[in-house]
């Protein structure tokens, strides 16, 4: 679009007014619309043939065995499988057996800050595939409840590259590495492996196949919506810029959404040209509105519940608490697991409490 | 409005991206331009929200 600069703001002012007065009701919005680009995550490609394997009971109840868990945990756990399915019963009998990994995933289902610290000292403690699918499946639903899609996708990698096959938790890993993709947006990436999890994983949990379902219409419909794809974007900048990103490949993204914003006026413009009248096609509101401001609110949907966040929790401790878990983090961890814990407490003691 | 605040945001990250090769940036300024981004994301998804329920179409989420 080649007007004046100044002329921009004006107009989107005009456009926005537009659209909140309904003038725009039926107005459908061609075109692929913008995704941000900036530092994604590296992600494997899908593969066509599936890469997990049946579960093996056998294999796993061994595994726990050797972690010590008792014959009548085992018993139990054969009765759970049947009741509350393979995935969560092994997740709790090996909570059972192992008392430390059984203390960071209460803290994590607790929002306590601590639990990305508990977790990851499970993880570099052991070597075992099995211990180090469950640890990383928590770190990563841990790290997505935090708003932190793109570390959630970096455990699931490490949960892809070197744990598969081992746990039941297989299908789970699947689904929230799906969520993860979405949330980050990269939503061409995440439709595919929804498909692939539903494909791979008819016995999953009905919560979670329902949930899939459900999130596959949305992301058909997300990508109809240049607008919300638009909103998506500015959303994962939001946590670049959080993350003191700031160079070159964000402000390209920057500058696609001002891209967008312009194609997206001039489209709206051209249709406002293009109809005879008034668009609604009852004449003027007898109503309108005195200025162009949005009305007020929150446009996002709120939280569901009113437990206290991880920011919450972590901006309630004590200093000294706060500076204990951060040097546990320094002299304990080896330097990966250092750089992301930092880097997500860090994020945490900035994150907007309630 | 959208484009302003957008532009806004698009010259201050510029700006603390062109400063941190000679001072080196707070966290504070990060968050500040992030909250910024914030609110131009959140206007954004009101008025797709908004066209949303107006015509069904233009609204996916």
């Amino acid at each position: 679009m080649s007007l004046p600069l100044l002329q921009k703001p004006l107009l989107g002012l005009v456009v926005i007014s537009a659209f909140a007065s309904g003038v725009c009701a039926q107005i459908q919005l061609p075109g692929e619309g913008t995704r941000p680009e900036a530092h994604l995550p590296t992600i494997p490609d899908v593969q066509v043939q599936s890469p997990f394997k049946p579960f093996d009971q056998a294999r796993f109840e061994k595994a726990v065995r050797d972690f010590g868990a008792t014959a009548l945990q085992l018993k139990t756990f054969g009765q759970e499988v049947e009741e509350i399915g393979a995935a969560r019963a092994a997740d709790d009998l090996l909570r059972k057996a192992l008392p430390k990994f059984d203390e960071a995933v209460l803290a994590a289902e607790d929002q306590d800050p601590k639990a990305a610290l508990l977790l990851a000292k499970v993880l570099v403690e052991t070597k075992s595939p099995l211990l180090q699918a469950h640890v990383r499946y928590h770190m990563a639903r841990l790290f997505l409840s935090s708003d932190d899609p793109e570390r959630a996708i970096e455990v699931l990698n490490e949960y892809i590259g070197k744990n598969l096959n081992h746990s039941p938790l297989d299908g789970e890993a699947a689904y929230f590495y799906a969520q993860a993709l979405a949330e980050v947006p990269m939503i061409d990436d995440a439709i595919p492996r929804f498909r692939a999890f539903l494909a791979w994983f008819p016995n999953a949990s009905e919560r979670l196949r329902s949930a899939a379902h459900q999130r596959l219409l949305e992301l058909e419909l997300q990508k109809e919506s240049r607008l919300h794809m638009l909103a998506d974007g500015m959303k994962k900048t939001t946590r670049d810029l959080r993350k003191q990103k700031t160079d070159k490949p964000v402000q390209l993204d920057q500058e696609a959404y001002l891209e967008e914003l312009d194609e997206l006026i001039e489209m709206f413009q051209e249709k406002e040209k293009q109809s005879t009248g008034p668009a609604s096609g009852n004449g003027p509101s007898s109503s309108p509105a005195a200025s162009s401001a949005l009305p007020g609110g929150d446009g996002s949907v709120g939280k569901l519940n009113n437990k206290p966040s991880l920011a919450d929790r972590w901006g309630d401790m004590r200093d000294s608490e706060r500076k204990k878990i951060m040097a546990d983090v320094q002299n304990t961890m080896p330097p990966q697991y250092q750089k992301m814990l930092e880097e997500y407490y860090k994020k945490l003691g900035k994150a907007d409490r309630k | 409005m959208l484009r302003f605040l957008q532009e806004r945001v698009n010259k201050k990250t510029k700006a603390t991206d062109a400063n941190a090769a000679t001072t080196s940036p707070e966290q504070a300024d990060y968050d500040k331009i992030s909250k910024k981004q914030e609110r131009v994301k959140e206007l954004m998804r009101l008025l797709a929200e908004k066209l949303g329920k107006e015509n069904g179409v233009e609204g996916g989420q």
